[in-house]
């Protein structure tokens, strides 16, 4: 599936589902993903879930939205630091080149 | 992908097409490391560079099964084998390795020869008698140091919470398995052995890495070795100096892909 626009709220929406799904509802009861959520503090994630996750945003929105090609011009504190609402603005930022 | 079965092992395998003039693996380090930090640092470039790129959670690593035992060199070595045999790859590759991976890097040099293009190895040296001296030292020093719950609280304080995790995820991964029994074992190589690996060599240290005794043994041993050394630095070179080891090596790519 390739996704040609949404709303910046709609995209958060539909990361943070994304999210729930690479995660499993059981693992994170009581946890609300906001755009503030750390992918690896508050989630308790791992970076190899991020090469997860890379692939399943790149399935979702299609191949130009690519998130390893983004994190590659990060250093490791912005990884480390990576909130869920930069993974939302990377999207939208790709999805609006499109336009 | 990204799962397939490698030597008997679920395996979590990341392929990225370059456009197939040559292709680059890529061999993570030992105890919290994964594909990740090739994946999200220099694999994207080195593909955009036109090679295709093979990055792949090494046994008892990432995403990839962990058996409790079978953590010899002979093991990772045959893993690698098996895993260019099922993905086709018949051209010779150049293999790029952090710290263990390099020493992995080395070793399936040394067996099979016809098979490597080219190295390169980051904070790395081949499984040599003194590598084993010291990765025992170093193994048993850790598995030590992770037993006590004050260490957990010292990492927390010094490196932060994250540091804590990965601190427990190693734990983990050593403790359930042979992993610091068996990795010394090797086979180990000779000095004879390094220098008949005559594919193009880059090795890259950190002045302060694990090799400063010596930075520039290895690179004199090895027939076509060559060297970069970052001044200041210690160990972990993949993370603190990403952007300058992705210039030394799509300057590497450049020169010996074909």
């Amino acid at each position: 599936m390739t996704i040609q626009q949404e709303s910046p709220t709609t995209v958060f929406g539909s990361v943070a589902e994304l999210l729930y799904r690479l995660v499993g509802d059981a693992d994170i009861v009581g946890i609300e993903i906001t755009p503030e959520s750390t992918f690896h503090e508050d989630l308790g994630l791992e970076s190899i879930d991020l090469v997860t996750f890379a692939g399943i945003l790149t399935e979702h929105f299609g191949l130009d939205v690519n998130l390893a090609n983004f994190l590659a011009e990060k250093d490791l504190d912005e990884v480390i630091g990576l909130r869920v609402g930069d993974i939302a603005d990377f999207v939208s930022d790709r999805l609006a080149e499109r336009e | 992908m990204p799962t397939m079965t490698v030597n008997g092992l679920q395996t979590n395998v990341q392929l990225i097409p370059g456009g197939g003039k040559e292709t680059v693996v890529f061999l993570h380090g030992m105890g919290t490391d994964s594909l990740a930090s090739f994946y999200l640092t220099l694999a994207p470039p080195i593909a955009a560079a036109g090679v295709d790129v093979i990055s792949y959670d090494l046994r008892g690593h990432g995403k990839t099964e962990r058996p409790a035992r079978g953590y010899t060199l002979g093991d990772f070595v045959a893993d690698l084998h098996d895993l260019l045999s099922q993905l086709d790859v018949d051209q010779p590759v150049h293999l790029v390795g952090n710290s263990f991976g390099g020493t992995l890097a080395y070793s399936y040099a040394a067996a099979h020869p016809e098979r490597v293009r080219s190295i390169v190895c980051i904070e790395a040296e081949p499984a040599t008698e003194l590598w084993a001296d010291k990765m025992t030292q170093i193994l048993d020093h850790t598995v030590r140091f992770l037993q006590e719950e004050e260490s957990y609280n010292w990492i927390e304080a010094n490196f932060g919470s994250h540091h804590r995790r990965l601190a427990r995820l190693a734990a983990d991964r050593i403790m359930s398995t042979s992993m610091a029994e068996e990795v010394p074992l090797g086979p180990l190589l000779s000095l004879e052995d390094i220098a008949k690996i005559d594919c193009p060599v880059l090795c890259i240290l950190g002045s302060h890495g694990f090799q400063s005794d010596d930075l520039e043994a290895l690179s004199n041993l090895l027939p076509r070795g060559e060297l970069h050394v970052f001044d200041g630095q210690g160990h972990s070179v993949l993370v603190e100096q990403h952007r300058n080891v992705r210039h030394l090596l799509l300057d590497w790519i450049g020169r010996h892909v074909k």
